[in-house]
């Protein structure tokens, strides 16, 4: 992403809270915590941040700007944002707004909380009543309410195992991918936790072609990046990552609710800018980080990154490593090596940009690749998402 | 029954429909594009001439999910009904009339009304209409 002076973004600073069930902590105290995290791992002095983005619109409560402006006695704001999940969306505004020169130093946040709306477990915790209000930004839940309010997220599966063929083991290499992975990553919620294929066969299905594995976890949790110009991010402390191209997509259909039918097609606008606006392709990745809030999601995103629609299940085969448990695509790219949302939990893709950066700057610890200078982040579906290549600085 | 929870300026024929037992849906006046759920403008041609119309009840059977439709009831067929007078143009309801083991995509569907308190609620049943 290229500014008013030719210059690019970067991304400077990563910090993230703890994951986990119960972090004993308000969704507030999280989102702190992942904020002060990762401005103290930039190195930018707290005086200087002078732009806050957050993700507050349409999802269960989470923490505005405000909030995290007067908690932390931020003084020098003069940029600030809402938007919608996914978490890649607050990261694009902070690219957006650095690269226009809104402000100079970003901090982009999301938190989120098991609240009870999300959580059958969370209903007997007093801490966790979410306030009240339909999540229905299309305002059209009313016309299917009578229905039980059907995900129309799963008919969309149901429709692609129509057409394409597409099976529970498809979806289950991802879902092993994911959880193998998270089994190296200490942050995850399902770090202790190993899946075998015919445990993830054997779990009872929701709806139609998918289980409750199929979905991510609801944890408490916050993470946050700082963003800054790559000029200076040269006197900042780590290695920068740099935004060679960021983007939405959204197209056709846009209601979960009626019509998820049209998730591909809005991350073919998506990517197709990503590519169009970098010059790479997706055989220039030395990772992907590909949105799994359902496994099902992960699946389109899957054949719109590499351009296999509708050929996705012979591609995951031919991408599976039966040894390690995890998927390699094009015989070398790894997807999600923090173990995506399935494995680490339910932080809407904040993970998949952390963890780009630390494979970027060569920190990822026992997930490290050995070559890690381009990374590909997408996240969330139609009509709201966002992605990113970020480039080793 | 607490039905519907909300309406407004777009939604209103639809309900008002459903009272008298017909699918009322918007439909361009300008263009003669459906449009589902009801919305102000054509996505197509941008008129605001948007009226009223009502389909012939025949679709066919595009996707589906299977889950009570009442708290505590019996899993139950909910079906996207794809209508016939337009590509995608989709009613989400409850299909009856085919086992919840052998649900059939593709299947002709049939519009039907039941009555729920002082309205109506569209359902669809499998197979072509009498």
């Amino acid at each position: 992403m290229t500014g008013r002076d030719g210059k690019k973004v970067a991304i400077v600073g990563i910090g993230s809270s703890r994951l986990s069930r119960d972090a004993g902590r308000s969704v507030g105290a999280l989102a702190l915590d992942a904020v002060r995290a990762a401005i103290l791992d930039s190195g930018v002095p707290r005086e200087r941040i002078d732009g806050v983005s957050g993700i507050y619109s349409t999802d269960q409560p989470t923490v505005w700007p405000g909030y995290v402006v007067e908690s932390l006695g931020l003084q020098n704001i003069v940029w600030s944002n809402c938007s919608s999940p996914p978490s890649a969306n607050t990261v694009a505004e902070g690219i957006l707004a650095v690269a226009a020169g809104a402000c100079d130093y970003a901090v982009c946040y999301h938190s989120k909380f098991r609240w009870d709306t999300v959580s059958g477990a969370a209903r007997k915790d007093p801490l966790r009543r979410a306030p009240r209000g339909a999540f229905d930004p299309a305002m059209t839940l009313p016309l299917v309410e009578s229905s039980g309010v059907p995900n129309g997220m799963f008919a969309a599966m149901t429709r692609h195992a129509h057409e394409f063929g597409t099976t529970r083991e498809d979806l289950g290499r991802i879902v092993l991918n994911n959880r193998n992975w998270a089994l190296q990553n200490e942050n995850a919620v399902f770090r202790d936790a190993p899946l075998t294929m015919d445990a993830y066969l054997a779990a009872p299905p929701i709806a139609s072609q998918l289980s409750a594995l199929d979905m991510d976890m609801p944890v408490d949790g916050a993470m946050a990046v700082v963003i800054t110009t790559e000029e200076r991010a040269a006197d900042l402390p780590h290695r920068p990552a740099i935004v060679e191209a960021s983007s939405n997509g959204v197209t056709g259909g846009t209601d979960f609710f009626f019509r998820a039918f049209d998730s591909y097609a809005s991350y073919r606008v998506l990517l197709d800018r990503l590519w169009k606006q970098s010059g790479y392709s997706a055989a220039d990745m030395d990772v992907v980080n590909i949105y799994d809030g359902f496994s099902s999601l992960a699946l389109e995103w899957i054949e719109a990154v590499f351009d296999v629609r509708g050929e996705a299940a012979g591609f995951l085969k031919d991408s599976w490593d039966a040894d390690s448990g995890k998927l390699s695509f094009l015989g070398r790219i790894p997807m999600s090596t923090h173990g995506g949302n399935l494995g680490e939990g339910r932080v809407q893709g904040f993970g998949h940009v952390l963890e780009a950066v630390r494979q970027l700057r060569g920190t990822a610890g026992t997930r490290q690749l050995d070559k890690a200078e381009l990374a590909l982040v997408v996240n969330g579906n139609n009509p709201v998402n966002a992605g990113m290549i970020l480039r080793a600085g | 029954m607490n039905w519907p929870t909300r309406m407004d300026h777009d939604t209103a024929p639809y309900w008002a429909g459903l009272r008298e037992r017909r699918l009322v849906l918007c439909r361009c006046e300008a263009c003669a594009t459906w449009i589902h759920p009801p919305r102000a403008c054509c996505p197509n041609c941008w008129s605001d001439a948007i009226g009223h119309d009502s389909p012939s009840g025949e679709a066919e059977l595009y996707s589906y999910l299977i889950q009570p439709t009442t708290p505590g009831g019996a899993p139950e067929i909910v079906g996207w009904a794809e209508l016939v007078e337009q590509k995608e143009l989709f009613i989400v309801a409850p299909v009856q009339g085919m086992p919840l083991d052998n649900v059939r995509i593709g299947a002709k569907l049939t519009l039907g009304f039941e009555e729920a308190g002082d309205t109506h609620l569209p359902f669809f049943s499998a197979g072509e209409g009498k």
